[in-house]
Order: C-alpha cells, then structure tokens, then sequence
C-alpha cells in the first residue's frame, strides 16, 4: 500500500546535470555564435588539407585516375581525420563516456602507429608541377580544391605575385612571398585551436590535482601549495617564453607547455575554495562512511561539484593561450615552418614603413573573432554555472 | 551468541582548540555495547555527544583537530582505534554502515542514484557489474522502492526526501553490514514519512538481524524502535536501561526532564515543561556531575530538607549539592539492568560501577536470529 503511493510519475526525465547546463548556454545567443563559430574553425582544422592546397583532389593522367592529395597527407593529418571521424561515429552511440573515450584513444593509437611509422611525403613538393601539367595537356581532367594554393605554395610559375591585394584567384590576396593569404589562414586554424585546447588542458590539470589537494588537505599542504602558486603566479608568461625561444629553436609543444605550466594557478585557487567548501558537505561525509578511498573521493565525488569555475576559466584560457601564440608569432619568434595568424599578421608590415590592409585584416579578424567566440561562451556558461541567477534566463 | 558486536570501552574523544587552551573533550569515558539483532538509541540534546560517538565507530572524527584520548572500540575482537587506513576503508560500509540526517544532501548530486549504490557494492563485494547491478535492484526493492531497475537511473534531484532516505538506506544495506548507524534519521523528514521509515528499518533488522545504533532525540522513535536505551548528557553517558525499565523507571534527574518535556495528548497546559538552562559547553562543563546546574532534584531535595528545619534554603542546597558540585558520579548499576550515574538514584551507593552492557532486545529479532543460525 504504502509502495504503490511511492510510485514516481513516469514522466519524469533522466536529464543529467551535464545536458542541463549545456543546454541552459545554448539558449543564449552569444553563445551559439561563438560555438558556431568555434565549430567551423574545427572542421577547418580538421579538413585544411583537403580544402587549400596546391594538389589536386583528382586528376585524371595517361587514362588513370588518382588523387594526389592523399598521397601528400602526412601522419599528423590522417591522425587528425580519424580522430574526427571516429569521434563523429561515437558521439551518437549509447555508450558510457568512459567507454567512449577509450574506444576513441585506441582508435587513435591504433592509426597513430602505422601512419607514423609509413607514411612519409615529400618534404618538398613542387607545386606549379600539376598547373605546368594541366596548361600542357598530360593532365587531362583536374579537380582543384577550392582553394587550390597550399600555402607553402609561392607560385614561382607566375609572374610577380607578390602582395597582391584580394582579388578573384586570390581572395583575400597574397603575402610576402607570393603565398595565398586565405589558404595561410586556413591552415594555421590547426595552430590557434591546438594551443588554445592543450595549454589550457595542461593548466587545468596541474591547477585541478594541486588545487584539489590543498582543499582538501588543508594545514601545511595548504600553506605550501598557496606558496607554490603564488610563485608560479609571479613569473611573466610571455617573458619566459622570449627566453625561451632566443635559447631553443621555437617548438609548439614546449610553448603549449610553457603556457600551460604557468597559468594553472587560477584553476589552482577555484579548486582549492571549492574543496574547502565541499568536504563538509554531508555527501562527501557519507561517501567516507561508505568506505570509498580517498582518491575516488577527491577525484570522482569532489571534483565534478567543483569543476563548474574551471569550466568557466578554461573558456577564458583558450583564449589568452591564443591571443598569447599570435603575441609570440608577431614579435617574429614564433613557429617558422607552420603557418599562424599572428605570423601572418606580422607581414603586414613591410620594409620601409609600407602597411598592407589585407594581411592585417584578415588574421587580426580571426584572431578577435575567435577570442571573442570563447569568451562569449565563457560568460554564457558563468551564467549558466551561477545559482543565483539560475533559472532566471 | 551472547558475544557482543561491538563494545564501546571507556571512549574519550578530545578536540585541540587554540593553542593555549585546554583541549576540550565532547565525549567522555563512554562504554556502551551493542549485540547482533539489538537497536541501541543513544539520547540525548544537541552537543550531549552522540554523533561524536557515533563518527568515532567509524573513526570519521575530523583529524585534526579531533583524537581519541583512551579507550577502545572493539568490533569482534578487532580495536577500530588501532586498524590501518586500508582497514578502515574495508570496515566502513562493509561491517559498520551509516545513514546521516539529510537525506537531501548525502547524495552526490552529479551522479545517478545507481552509480552510488553500485560504487559501494563494486567495493565491498568482489561481483561483476551484471551482479551489481541485481544486487542493487534487490536492495532498492527492499527499501520499498517501486521499479527499482527505472529509478537506479534517477539523479538525487528527481526524488523526494523519503525517497532519498530510502535510497540512503539501499545503499547501506546494499552490503549486508552486521551494524548500521542511523544518526537521526529520521528527524529531517515529515512525520508520515518519517513513521515509514521507521517501519522500513524494523522490517530490515527483522530480515536480516543486523544491529542498529539508533541516535535520536525524539522520544518517540526511542519507545517504538529501541530495545536498550543510553541517555547521554555532556559528554558521558548518565542512565542506561532496557526501554520498557527506562520509560516506567526513569532514574536520573535529566532522563525525568526530558521525560517531562514530551508534551501529552489530553492535557492542555500554557508551557511546555522544559529543562531550565542550557548544554553547558565542551569547554567548560561544569565540575563534579555535568548535570548539577540544571537539576531539579537536588533543588527538590534542598527545599523538602529547609522545610524541616527551617533555615536558608540557599546553606540547605550547598549541602546537600556537595558531592554533586565536587564529585563526578560513575555510572552504577542500581538495578539489573538499569544504570545510571547520580549521587542521588536509589541504591546507588550500595551499587557496584560497571560498564554498561544489557542483552535486552526483542522477541521478533531473537527468533529472526535463531532461525538464521538454525541455517548456518
């Protein structure tokens, strides 16, 4: 009798907290831009070698048709392809997120290891090759990508291209050394959302375990943590990086790192007064009771309440990671051999005081646009994260 | 059989304060056991002791800045106080289990009430998930809980607050401990919800003989559930007695009290009857019986003998009060199975002190534990 009256009605739905909040963001405006925009630059990423380059996606030679694209692939783009697609694939499928992301990871290694291992194009390719080859007949049916200059390009088979403003091959012209601008910027979005995601992923790590600890801990661990941080919050990011790269030739992976080492202590600082708070609350009390170790505790039943300011933060992160590679790429020391915005802005300026609009424009746009699309989101999930406006939006 | 699951020996938990002062210490020389299929209540006002004591089972004291001074706590035959980290983490849950007061906030709020009770199943017991996952259906179905398969998938949030208390208690059944821990479990919910679970956890320890420590201070729930009752007062435990001795022979002063505050059907009365004063603070109880300041009984008896003799009733009192201002009474058994420690119970001198222990419990429970042994 009494169970019958206990009954729930079944209209109630499972909605995890996670769908909550991502949904409660998505009804706002600003924050479907900047995804929609942040989107686009993935899959711009994802598929720059396909979408700018000088190789043909098809072609049809002496009777054979083959496509010169795939050949020029190397291991980082078709590690690239499988993480996309294998993520496609999974998104939709009812499995746990745990599950998920180990299927992902071996994919990921799986392709990793042979296509590191055997695929290795030309360093050098010569691109007026295929264009020499279609002017003269050997080539006789071509598809182009739609942008059909790799920006490695200098198309050495034209005349003067230097500098030209954008016109209808070019769109939005060409740089310095004769390169296609639009197919410079396309390629260089790998860069911005790669330095973007795994610095702040490295930040937030080391900010989440340390901070985490010393909440949790308290007492002299506290103390020697707090001290730690502040350390670390004291040396100039940019400044170590100067150094860095006037004693080592530049490396993307140890200026992620270098970011990434030296801005956790935000996330450090959250974490700590969100532990503080939560290890007295009474769930965290009853999971001790219930005997689950300490590291389950800290990591599995404390963190995710806590993980709402570094959500926030990270969004914030990405950004100033960005804004902070396009800072070292313009004062000239960044990456050489890869494309990046704030390199390609740095070209704007030519000797003798000469300014060229469109080589400022177009990468200082995407730049601003693209930190503006993070913070957007950034705020839109303060707002959503924050319970005293709850659900007021 | 008559060996008891948990015995509690001569418990002193302390607590640094500032540096400087004294550490001050909320439980004080408490000895209390508890025996396979018996609920034990532990009574008693907010910060008399019984949660610390409590926590201290499950050695859940915060460290620092709590310690426990003396006193052992064995669980048959093993001191909790001397096991390893590792032991503790394979206790709690396991053998000892515990329901807190709010059931709204003891669940974690970002995970499904199925991933909790199976991270406590998947712990304890070496099952597959598949196992698990019956396990704690069959559990969620004991508590009552209808399409318990459906509601493994429900977040704390989509359940009510005796739903959630029902969940807390699935989740510390969900591993067969021999005791479990209520601490008021009762006391956030409303009155219908909270007679059901009551009911629930009788039916439970029926089914299953395990041993309850039931801490409460509601009077009521002490009547229908327990079978042995400890009053706690400052600290120490001050009466202990079967519940049936203990609510038709209320022995000390602050039992009667608490006794006289339970408000009755059919008497109409302007106040309430209360204790005058407050808990005295952990930090300075008062010398000699914790209880002297607030007790009618040596006012009572100050005034029957200034009657006699008709002097100062304030020269009367000091006397008569002297051993309880100078002297801290023990606990003694005044009758069989009844102690109590004030220097004016019936008989107490002549009583010897003792630990309390009292293998007093119910009918149902013991048949339920003979036929399980008969099993075994």
């Amino acid at each position: 009798m009494i169970e019958a009256s206990l009954q729930l009605p079944a209209t109630v739905e499972s909605r995890g907290y996670a769908r909550d909040i991502t949904g409660r963001v998505m009804r706002r405006w600003g924050a479907r831009i900047g995804a929609a925009w942040i989107v686009c630059l993935v899959l711009l990423a994802v598929f720059a070698p396909f979408l700018a380059t000088s190789h043909p996606l098809l072609m049809k030679s002496a009777g054979k048709w083959s496509s010169p694209v795939l050949q020029s692939l190397g291991p980082s783009d078709v590690i690239l392809q499988a993480a996309f697609w294998m993520a496609l694939i999974l998104w939709p499928m009812r499995l746990s997120v745990k599950t998920k992301v180990i299927a992902w990871l071996a994919v990921l290694i799986v392709t990793a290891i042979p296509s590191i291992n055997s695929l290795h194009p030309p360093q050098l390719f010569v691109y007026q090759h295929y264009r020499d080859a279609v002017r003269s007949g050997k080539i006789e049916q071509v598809v182009f990508a739609p942008v059909p200059f790799s920006p490695q390009d200098h198309l050495r088979d034209q005349e003067d291209m230097r500098l030209q403003p954008p016109e209808h091959v070019h769109w939005m012209g060409t740089t310095d050394n004769s390169a296609d601008l639009l197919s410079n910027m396309i390629h260089a979005t790998r860069i911005a959302i790669s330095i973007g995601f795994i610095s702040t992923g490295i930040a937030a790590v080391i900010g989440v375990v340390l901070g985490g600890l010393m909440g949790y801990y308290g007492g002299w661990i506290d103390l020697l943590g707090m001290r730690v941080a502040e350390i670390f919050d004291s040396i100039p990011t940019l400044l170590l990086l100067l150094c860095f790269v006037a004693i080592y030739p530049p490396n993307l992976y140890i200026m992620m790192a270098i970011i990434g080492a030296t801005s956790w202590v935000g996330y450090a600082y959250f974490v700590r007064g969100e532990f503080l708070s939560l290890r007295d609350r009474d769930f965290v009390h009853a999971a001790r009771a219930a005997g689950i170790p300490l590291p389950s505790i800290i990591f599995r039943h404390m963190l995710l309440n806590g993980l709402t300011p570094v959500i926030v933060t990270a969004s914030f992160g990405v950004a100033s990671a960005i804004l902070m590679e396009s800072t070292i790429s313009f004062l000239g020391i960044g990456l050489t051999d890869e494309s990046s915005w704030g390199a390609l802005l740095e070209e704007a300026l030519g000797g003798g005081g000469t300014f060229y609009w469109w080589i400022a424009l177009y990468p200082g746009l995407a730049i601003f646009l693209t930190v503006f699309a993070y913070n957007l989101i950034g705020e839109s999930l303060r707002d959503a994260l924050d319970p005293k406006l709850g659900r007021m939006m | 059989m008559n060996k008891p699951l948990l015995e509690i020996r001569g418990l002193t938990v302390a607590f640094d304060t500032e540096r400087g002062s004294a550490p001050i210490r909320p439980v004080q020389d408490v000895s209390l056991s508890i025996f396979p299929g018996q609920t034990v209540a532990l009574v008693g006002e907010s910060g008399s002791g019984k949660s610390v004591t409590a926590l201290s089972v499950l050695r859940l004291v915060p460290s620092p800045p709590g310690r426990t001074l003396s006193g052992e706590i064995m669980l048959e035959g093993t001191d909790i106080c001397r096991m390893s980290e590792k032991q503790l983490q394979h206790m709690r849950g396991k053998d000892i289990a515990m329901i807190f007061q709010e059931p709204m906030t003891s669940l974690n709020p970002v995970y499904t009430v199925g991933d909790q009770i199976l991270e406590a199943i998947t712990l304890h017991q070496k099952v597959s998930f598949r196992e698990a996952r019956k396990i704690a259906a069959e559990a969620m179905a004991a508590v009552g809980i209808a399409d318990p398969e459906e509601r493994l998938k429900t977040y704390p949030h989509q359940l009510s607050g005796g739903m959630r208390q029902r969940v807390m208690i699935a989740m510390a059944l969900s591993c067969k401990p021999k005791l479990l821990i209520a601490d008021e479990p009762t006391t956030a919910l409303d009155v219908t919800i909270q007679a059901q679970i009551l009911e629930l956890l009788r039916r439970l320890q029926r089914e299953t003989g395990m041993a309850i420590l039931l801490i409460t201070h509601d009077l009521g729930v002490v009547a229908e559930n327990a079978d042995v009752v400890a009053v706690m007062y400052a600290g120490r435990i001050v009466e202990f007695a079967g519940v049936e001795e203990l609510f038709d022979h209320p022995l000390h002063p602050y039992t009667r009290g608490l006794f006289a505050a339970v408000p009755r059907l059919g008497q109409a009365s302007a106040r309430l009857e209360a204790i005058p004063g407050t808990v005295p603070n952990p930090a300075n109880f008062p010398a000699g019986c914790r209880f002297h300041p607030r007790c009618a009984l040596t006012q009572q008896i100050a005034a029957e003998s200034a009657d006699a003799v008709q002097v100062n009733t304030d020269h009367i009192l000091a006397m008569v009060a002297r051993p309880c201002v100078q002297q801290e009474p023990q606990l003694r058994q005044v009758s069989p199975g009844h102690w109590v420690s004030c220097h004016f119970a019936d008989h107490y001198a002549a009583a010897a002190a003792s630990p309390p222990s009292l293998e007093h419990r119910r009918e149902v429970v013991v048949e339920s534990l003979a036929a399980r042994e008969v099993d075994a």
